[in-house]
């Protein structure tokens, strides 16, 4: 994390270079940088040489090792899924949860235990559709609102915004749910210097992503096609299907992955993370099995909610077995052989990997 | 009470000259009045709509300064005096109708004021209207005192009526904004109908028509020739002759008594300036060696000046010509007695200073560091500033250099730091829609820059519906911003179609913008500019659509507003007030700049001032750190 850089870097390096992630960690801090959709902008420069918004931002210079130590308290032991306890499957005991719920509904059914529990009192989350294609984020402060949330979206949203303007109003402990890239710059809102509400933030549940799509693009793809405000659910089933599914009220829609990769966001090109590496706990789906989590449980304090949801009957868990186990470490390295790939095209320096700072030995997995 | 309306004959009375032209129209019995408001026109149809209950005279703001003049017309048409007024950039509006209007003629006097703005000093133009009088062939006179502007007006309306023919006052800022002593004349008793006969039609036989309207002229030329508005002051058969007209009667004047030339200078003041008083010139060069022509703006009676004496090459023996021609004078800009005073000194070969040269600059080095640097703004409480924020916000967001088209008004201003230096074109009323309309066109030629055209709600009417409809009808991405304070804002807050008043002050329809809008079958919005961060989101949303399209900031000006309701208290709360930190870096007293907030260096806080705060409250709402308050909420 390097110090003495401002809005004005972050514009240069991240914003105009199309690397912005749209994940609100800029936002909302001061009247500068604002967000519309997925998109971010710096209106006019706050003339500071030094901010808040590069030392948080996902896509300025961070060590992943320096990550690792401060919330794992060592460097990771697997160079693909980063540093976890345990891999299994899980599910919400309660069928209504997993039937709003994008998959096994572990999310929705821990937060909502976690804020009875009483471990949290309020939760920054991502509701997937509000009456159009663009997901908006809340903070839910009584557990029966989690539900609402359920779901996801394949289009970015500025979700850690919230802890922004929670900042001006510390409150109860608080969970987040979000992507990759959220989780990243939510850590590193913890590791900064500066003050943050990301330093009230006490359940970090990341979710797995492969990309995000830009929301012009897809709202322009779907002209004339879809009615975002009968979008009920988006999926993209496992390979070899190769389609993104869209429910609507009236009816499923199937569309070939290949027509949708080219409204991908292009920072999602230089993605090293699939799993949510730096969350608590890190969910997504079951290759193959559509009302099953997959759950990588990173942090004590994570595994012991997973074991009292356990206990208490809020979810049951099972084993992953070896063969979706090595599918999942497969994808993750996959990404992130692309992401370096990509960042090594753009910089023509394989030393040089734009925000990533990764030791040699690690780099050298990759390339 | 109004000085334009005072009943005594002979008393003199101070009046500002824009009052004394009112009162002469008032004089002459005038029936009509029609105006769009303008600097430094607009007291004249004020003075008149403030009496026009007492006199029974019909008063109107128009859309614009064609309509007024045409319904000015109307009235003249139909047996009444009219008088219309405007400033320099109305002429142009209304010179398509009076390029016709001369041809067909009119009946009852018909005055047509034209006040230019020399410098352009409330103005995007600086233009000398004389020139079409010239162009129209219609009669003018220029008032160069405060009695004149009244007596001038009075006798415009009997030229007007002799020739048939509208006839042209031309004014000047100095003039029809100073102050001086009127005597007043008599005020008719009023006996008139109007009631319309004939036929005036334009262009029938169009050559004939033009034939015989230079045979008007040429009435108006031999009534010139005696008027008692053209005067020679000075020594007799003087060498050297200052010709002026107007605001340079004054100048000059001033101008030869400061060097001392007053045996020696002669001055020839012109009242009628089209067509020239061509005998009563030539009588009074005939001993004159040199002249120097004085006057504001274009070297108008310079070149005329100068074709008359070509033309009596034989009769006059030579004379030099100095002016702007030749350097003395600039042809531009405003004049004053000291610009007049350096030129007859260079042609005389005369020292003249106003003042000793290191005075001056001592002067200059004491003053300069004490004065605040102010750059124009707008008012405290202004909804522009928060529109033109939401405007360069999206803009931002949406991230195609997408830039805003201006127009004329008091956002206007958004050129420069009030407006965040927004506006990136800025011409005359209407004109940043029909740029629009245009530069969303380009589109085949690789042009993706989004468009935002910003217009006034009276601008809208005066001039941008046009372009909208032109915008609509040929499928132009063109996003629209209406800024609609309530009224014509700039120029006093004058009513216009969609304030629900008239220049009475009586109540009147309404012609709602939105509605216009939707019959021209364009999507529109109607937004709260204060509402910052909805304004932002719905104008980036409005970007990405195509087509033509509309959003209504409303909000009224906070001059009037603030007039009308209890001031609430706005202040710092400094203990939550972060100052130069990041998360705020002095937005407020930085950026947002609104005068109501001051930066106390000391203390590294903001401050509310609350002599200047009206307030509105915006800026608690911008504030990232919730450390303004507005009492009661």
């Amino acid at each position: 994390m390097e110090a003495g850089k401002g809005s004005l870097d972050l514009e240069k390096e991240v914003l105009n270079e199309g690397l912005c992630t749209s994940c609100g960690a800029c936002v909302d801090i001061c009247p500068y940088i604002k967000v519309v959709k997925d998109r971010v902008a710096v209106i006019e420069p706050c003339g500071l040489a030094e901010g808040k918004c590069y030392d948080f931002c996902p896509r300025t210079p961070t060590d992943i090792a320096a990550l690792d130590r401060r919330i794992f308290g060592k460097e990771r032991s697997d160079s693909f899924l980063g540093s976890y306890i345990s891999i299994e499957m899980a599910q919400a005991r309660d069928s209504q949860v997993r039937s709003r719920a994008q998959y096994g509904g572990v999310v929705s059914a821990l937060l909502t235990y976690a804020m009875d529990l009483g471990e949290i009192g309020a939760a920054v989350l991502t509701r997937p559709f509000n009456g159009g294609l663009m997901p908006t984020s809340a903070v839910a402060e009584e557990s029966s609102r989690v539900l609402e949330y359920a779901g996801s979206n394949y289009i970015a949203s500025a979700t850690l915004a919230e802890l922004n303007k929670g900042m001006k109003q510390p409150g109860d402990a608080i969970g987040v749910v979000g992507l990759p890239c959220q989780i990243m710059a939510l850590r590193k809102m913890q590791a900064s210097k500066h003050e943050t509400g990301a330093k009230g933030v006490k359940l970090v549940i990341g979710l797995f992503c492969t990309w995000a799509l830009s929301y012009k693009g897809f709202c322009e793809f779907l002209r004339g096609k879809v009615d975002p405000s009968s979008i009920k659910r988006i999926d993209i089933p496992p390979p070899p299907a190769n389609i993104l599914v869209v429910d609507t009220e009236a009816g499923t829609i199937e569309f070939p992955l290949d027509e949708i990769r080219g409204l991908v966001k292009p920072t999602c090109g230089i993605c090293f993370d699939m799993t949510s590496e730096f969350a608590d706990i890190s969910v997504g789906m079951v290759e193959g099995i559509e009302d099953w989590n997959t759950v990588i449980v990173r942090t004590p304090e994570a595994e012991r909610l997973i074991e009292k949801a356990k206990a208490d009957g809020i979810i049951e868990t099972r084993p992953l077995e070896e063969t979706r186990l090595g599918h999942l470490r497969e994808a993750s390295l996959q990404k992130k052989t692309r992401a370096i790939g990509e960042i090594v095209r753009r910089t023509g320096d394989e030393r040089d990997l734009l925000y990533l700072r990764l030791s040699d030995a690690e780099r050298g997995k990759f390339l | 009470m109004s000085t334009v309306k005072i009943d005594q004959p002979g008393k003199s009375v101070l009046m500002m000259g824009n009052e004394a032209i009112a009162r002469g129209a008032i004089e002459a019995g005038v029936d009509f009045c029609a105006a769009y408001p303008g600097t430094p026109s607009s007291e004249i149809p004020e003075s008149l709509a403030s009496v026009a209950e007492h006199f029974g005279l019909y008063a109107e703001w128009s859309t614009n300064e064609m309509v007024a003049l045409e319904a000015a017309a109307a009235a003249s048409l139909s047996g009444l005096r009219a008088i219309v007024a405007m400033k320099q950039n109305g002429v142009n509006v209304c010179s398509d109708f009076l390029m016709t209007v001369n041809l067909s003629g009119t009946k009852g006097g018909l005055v047509f004021v034209a006040a230019d703005d020399p410098s352009a000093i409330s103005s995007s133009s600086e233009q000398d209207s004389r020139n079409f009088a010239r162009f129209a062939d219609l009669p003018l006179l220029e008032p160069a005192t405060f009695q004149e502007a009244k007596d001038m007006t009075k006798w415009a309306f009997e030229v007007s009526e002799r020739v048939g023919l509208p006839c042209m006052i031309r004014s000047v800022t100095r003039l029809s904004h100073s102050r001086g002593n009127v005597k007043l004349g008599e005020i008719p008793e009023r006996d008139r109908s109007a009631r319309f006969e004939g036929v005036y039609i334009a262009g029938a036989f169009a050559p004939a028509q033009h034939s015989a309207l230079h045979q008007k002229l040429e009435r108006a030329r031999e009534e010139f020739e005696g008027s008692e508005f053209n005067w020679y002051v000075g020594p007799e058969e003087a060498k050297f002759v200052i010709v002026t007209s107007g605001s340079g009667w004054f100048y000059s004047r001033e101008a030869v008594a400061a060097l001392g030339l007053d045996a020696e200078v002669g001055i020839l003041k012109l009242g009628t300036t089209w067509p020239l008083p061509e005998r009563f010139i030539i009588d009074h060069l005939k001993q004159a060696t040199e002249i120097l022509v004085v006057e504001e703006i274009d070297p108008f009676l310079e070149q005329n000046i100068k074709v008359l004496l070509a033309e009596q090459m034989k009769t006059l023996r030579p004379i030099d010509v100095y002016g702007a021609r030749t350097g003395h004078l600039p042809g531009f800009g405003d004049i004053n007695q000291d610009k007049v005073a350096k030129a007859l000194a260079s042609i005389r070969g005369l020292e003249y200073w106003t003042r000793d040269e290191g005075y001056a600059k001592r002067a200059s080095e004491l003053a300069l560091p004490c004065l605040p640097p102010r750059m124009p703004t707008f008012c405290p409480g202004c909804p522009h500033r928060a529109s033109l924020w939401a405007i360069k916000a999206a803009l931002k967001l949406d991230g195609r250099n997408g830039f805003v088209t201006g127009d004329i008004g008091c956002y206007s201003l958004g050129a420069g730091p009030a407006g965040f230096f927004q506006l990136k074109t800025l011409h005359c009323m209407g004109a940043g829609t029909g740029l629009a309309s245009g530069f969303g066109k380009l589109g085949q030629f690789g042009f993706d820059q989004p468009v935002v055209a910003v217009c006034g709600d009276s601008t809208f009417f005066h001039a941008a519906i046009p372009g909208l409809i032109n915008a609509r009808f040929n499928n132009s991405n063109v996003l629209m911003v209406v800024l609609d304070n309530g009224g014509t804002a700039m120029t006093g807050f004058q009513p216009h179609p969609g304030s629900g008043y008239d220049a009475l002050g009586r109540p009147a329809p309404v012609v709602e913008i939105e509605e216009v809008c939707k019959a021209i079958g364009v999507e529109v919005k109607v937004r709260d500019p204060f509402e910052v961060d909805q304004a932002i989101e719905d104008l980036y949303d409005m970007l990405q659509d195509d087509g033509a399209r509309v959003m209504i900031f409303r909000r009224r000006c906070y001059l009037v507003e603030s007039k009308e309701k209890v001031r609430k208290r706005v202040f710092v709360d400094s203990e939550k007030c972060i100052g130069d930190d990041c998360g705020c870096a002095r937005f407020c007293s930085r950026v947002f700049n609104c005068p109501g907030i001051i930066w106390d260096a000391g203390a590294k806080k903001a401050m509310i001032d609350e002599v200047v705060c009206t307030g509105c409250g915006v800026c608690a709402t911008l504030c990232p750190s919730g450390a303004i308050v507005v009492e009661g909420g």
